[in-house]
């Protein structure tokens, strides 16, 4: 077992207005002894360029209002560029439309995450996708 | 915060010599008691007994324990004038009107606006054809943030959850052939900044389609509540800045286009976002107090202003605290126009509103038991009085609703109204000892929590200072055990959940980058056909106009008059304020 603390980023796309679910999700994996940094609304490179400096086990982003696939596309060329996509879990939680979801899991996202899911859920998957 | 005393200090001051007359006979009370100890002792069983008092864990609820019986002596000292009296008359406990719903039934205002301006324009016709008495425009997000739809943020969110708004030519489609002057138009602006700038643009259309602008009804929300506690964002402008613009929105509004509620005091979204009842309605007080203080340093008469004050607040499951709560806002509000503020006016005294049905209590999984979640919160919300209902739809976790969804919304309030026949009695509810002694303990709960935040420093200390986002994270976090650990009980989610529940097949609103192109290509156009040296000295003069004090929506209307988009607009509110860092708290 890995006795490391886990480290997850947790961000949302520049326009999302919706925080609930983030906030959420934050409470959760801290209640699971992870360390968890938040750090708002971002343009997908700055996602990645926090996720490098803090040199995160997870990336965590929330998408409630469309846009998931195509900023999640941007999303895995940026961390690609960086050189992160495979060392790096990412997942995404949020409300998409359920064809996106395989386009999501082939753009990389290891987990996705929907309205509804239990802390044992969430905190199941942030670890399933870290020991993978 | 130009007072002093705090609201409850001054209403402690001015209610203490007033001569209560209690409507129970002092002599019947003392039988009442004694019948009832003696009841409670040999016909209760011992387990009600001792777990007399249950404290109700609902979603966004405000815990208020219950007893088991409520009886005359839990309200003995009701004083039915005082406390209760008649609707349309002071302290409006029973309703802001006389006639309630004979006289006209709540507006039926079902949220709507997705895909195109052209879509947007059929279904809002379709919702008015089927009997909607009012149109609810929801934006989309990129407009929401105001980002024009050709800016790289807004990538795969054009069109999504609402409608987009660039310029004056996306108002002039959305509104064609609807009577503006005769149907009220509601329009989600959320923030102070962003009503700054789309509803110009509403006003440059109307003026363009020869409508004289006092002649329009309706309302945007206008709140700062919404752009600095409950959005996130990319960048946010001071507080403090930010109430000036809220407030320049209503001294034009007020001015130029009397008939239009000029703020929607948002209760909803911080509860959705997660609070209770109590303090949603302390924020939506706090923050009026704070406008019509600024209102009256400005010079204006606070019962002038406060005319068109209007209120929206979330309906959630706790039936009789919710009925009980809006029936302690009317008294309350009511009792800060009067005590606070010498209101002279009864219209200015009334606290409106506009419901929504809490979508965070919907679920995802078995979307069907939503309908009867929605039913009943529809229903609490009339029992309690509300001028203005929009009904969530079943798929609220699955997708923005789609016209059978909206239909069925619809259908919702239409038979409360015209099949229950709950509307046919005023305020039916009151007298109950059960609602009236809720109903006291809402109005005192909320006015503690309003001197909370009065001596946080009064409402915009309380957000700068991040007080309020604290608050939030820590009830979200709070809430999230509770359904967790199954104290708040969710039927098909943690209670009684079949292990093998699978998703039905739901129809969400399609993503289409087509719909983007061809919403930057009309973008394009129009800024190829304006004059952009004039957009230019318009949106300068928007920095001029935040940097001197002079009032800001003026030179929003000549912008938007001149074709500035609202992207434009906005860069130039962060040009001449900054930026504000907002507490990220989790």
């Amino acid at each position: 077992m890995n006795e490391k603390k886990i480290k997850v980023l947790l961000s949302a796309y520049s326009l999302e207005t919706h925080s609930r679910g983030i906030v959420t999700v934050a409470s959760m994996l801290r209640d699971a002894g992870m360390e968890v940094i938040y750090i708002g609304n971002n343009r997908p490179e700055q996602i990645i360029e926090a996720a490098v400096q803090e040199d995160v086990d997870v990336v965590g982003i929330n998408s409630m209002c469309g846009g998931a696939l195509e900023l999640g596309g941007e999303l895995m060329r940026s961390a690609e560029e960086k050189g992160i996509k495979d060392n790096m879990a990412f997942v995404m939680g949020g409300i998409f439309p359920p064809e996106d979801e395989p386009k999501l899991k082939k753009l990389g996202f290891k987990a996705l995450l929907k309205p509804g899911a239990t802390s044992e859920e969430v905190v199941g998957s942030v670890k399933e996708v870290v020991e993978a | 915060m130009s007072e002093e005393k705090t609201t409850k200090e001054i209403f402690e001051e001015k209610l203490k010599e007033k001569k209560r007359i209690p409507l129970y006979n002092p002599e019947a009370i003392e039988k009442i008691k004694e019948g009832f100890d003696e009841w409670k002792n040999t016909k209760v069983r011992e387990k009600d007994r001792e777990n007399w008092e249950v404290t109700p864990h609902t979603i966004l609820g405000s815990e208020i324990p219950r007893g088991m019986l409520y009886t005359p002596c839990d309200v003995a000292d009701l004083d039915y004038e005082a406390d209760v009296g008649f609707p349309g008359q002071e302290p409006f406990t029973r309703g802001p009107y006389p006639n309630m719903y004979r006289g006209r039934v709540f507006t039926i205002r079902q949220l709507s606006g997705a895909g195109s301006p052209e879509e947007t324009n059929e279904r809002l016709k379709f919702l008015l054809e089927s009997g909607a008495t009012g149109t609810n425009l929801a934006l989309d997000l990129p407009t929401v943030q105001m980002f024009d739809s050709d800016e790289p943020e807004s990538v795969g969110q054009v069109g999504t959850v609402g409608v987009p708004i660039d310029c004056v030519q996306d108002m002039e489609v959305i509104y064609k052939d609807i009577p503006i002057d005769k149907v009220s138009s509601s329009i989600v602006t959320h923030y102070p900044r962003n009503s700054m700038i789309i509803f110009p643009m509403f006003l440059v259309m109307a003026e363009k389609r020869g409508y004289d602008w006092k002649t329009l009804p309706g309302s945007v929300q206008n709140d700062i509540t919404m752009e600095n506690i409950v959005r996130r964002a990319p960048e946010y402008i001071p507080p403090a800045d930010d109430f000036r613009i809220q407030c320049d929105n209503i001294e034009f509004l007020r001015k130029e286009v009397p008939r239009w509620n000029y703020i929607t005091l948002n209760g909803y979204n911080l509860r959705e976002e997660g609070t209770d009842e109590i303090m949603e309605m302390a924020v939506a007080f706090a923050n009026g107090i704070a406008i019509l203080e600024e209102m009256q340093e400005r010079g204006y008469d606070p019962d002038w202003v406060a005319e068109r004050m209007a209120f929206f607040w979330s309906v959630s499951s706790d039936f009789f605290e919710e009925i009980a709560r809006l029936r302690a806002a009317r008294r309350l509000w009511y009792k800060i126009m009067k005590y606070r503020f010498d209101s002279k006016k009864p219209r200015s005294q009334l606290e409106r509103c506009h419901i929504q049905t809490s979508g965070i209590s919907l679920q995802r999984v078995e979307p069907y038991d939503n309908v009867i979640r929605s039913a009943f919160q529809a229903m609490a919300a009339i029992l309690g009085g509300t001028q203005s209902l929009h009904v969530d739809s079943y798929a609220e976790a699955y997708s923005v609703p789609l016209e059978e969804d909206s239909l069925l919304a619809l259908r919702t309030q239409q038979i409360i109204n015209a099949e229950t026949q709950v509307t046919q009695v005023v305020d039916p509810l009151a007298g109950s000892f059960y609602v009236e002694k809720l109903t006291n303990i809402a109005e005192s709960k909320v006015l503690d929590q309003l001197e909370e935040i009065e001596k946080e420093g009064g409402f915009v200390k309380a957000i700068e200072s991040g007080w309020m986002h604290n608050k939030i994270a820590s009830y979200i976090a709070k809430e999230r055990r509770k359904i967790d650990d199954g104290t708040i009980k969710i039927v098909g989610y943690n209670y009684f959940r079949r292990p093998d529940v699978k998703e039905p097949p739901i129809k969400c609103q399609e993503v289409l980058e087509e719909r983007r192109q061809r919403q930057i290509e009309k973008l394009k156009k129009w800024r190829e056909e304006r004059d952009n040296d004039k957009v230019e000295s318009c949106l300068g003069a928007i920095v001029d106009a935040c940097k001197s004090g002079e009032n800001v929506t003026y030179k929003t209307i000549e912008a938007a008059r001149a074709g500035a988009t609202e992207g434009e607009m906005r860069r130039k509110f962060v040009e001449a304020f900054g930026m504000w860092k907002q507490p990220l708290v989790i």
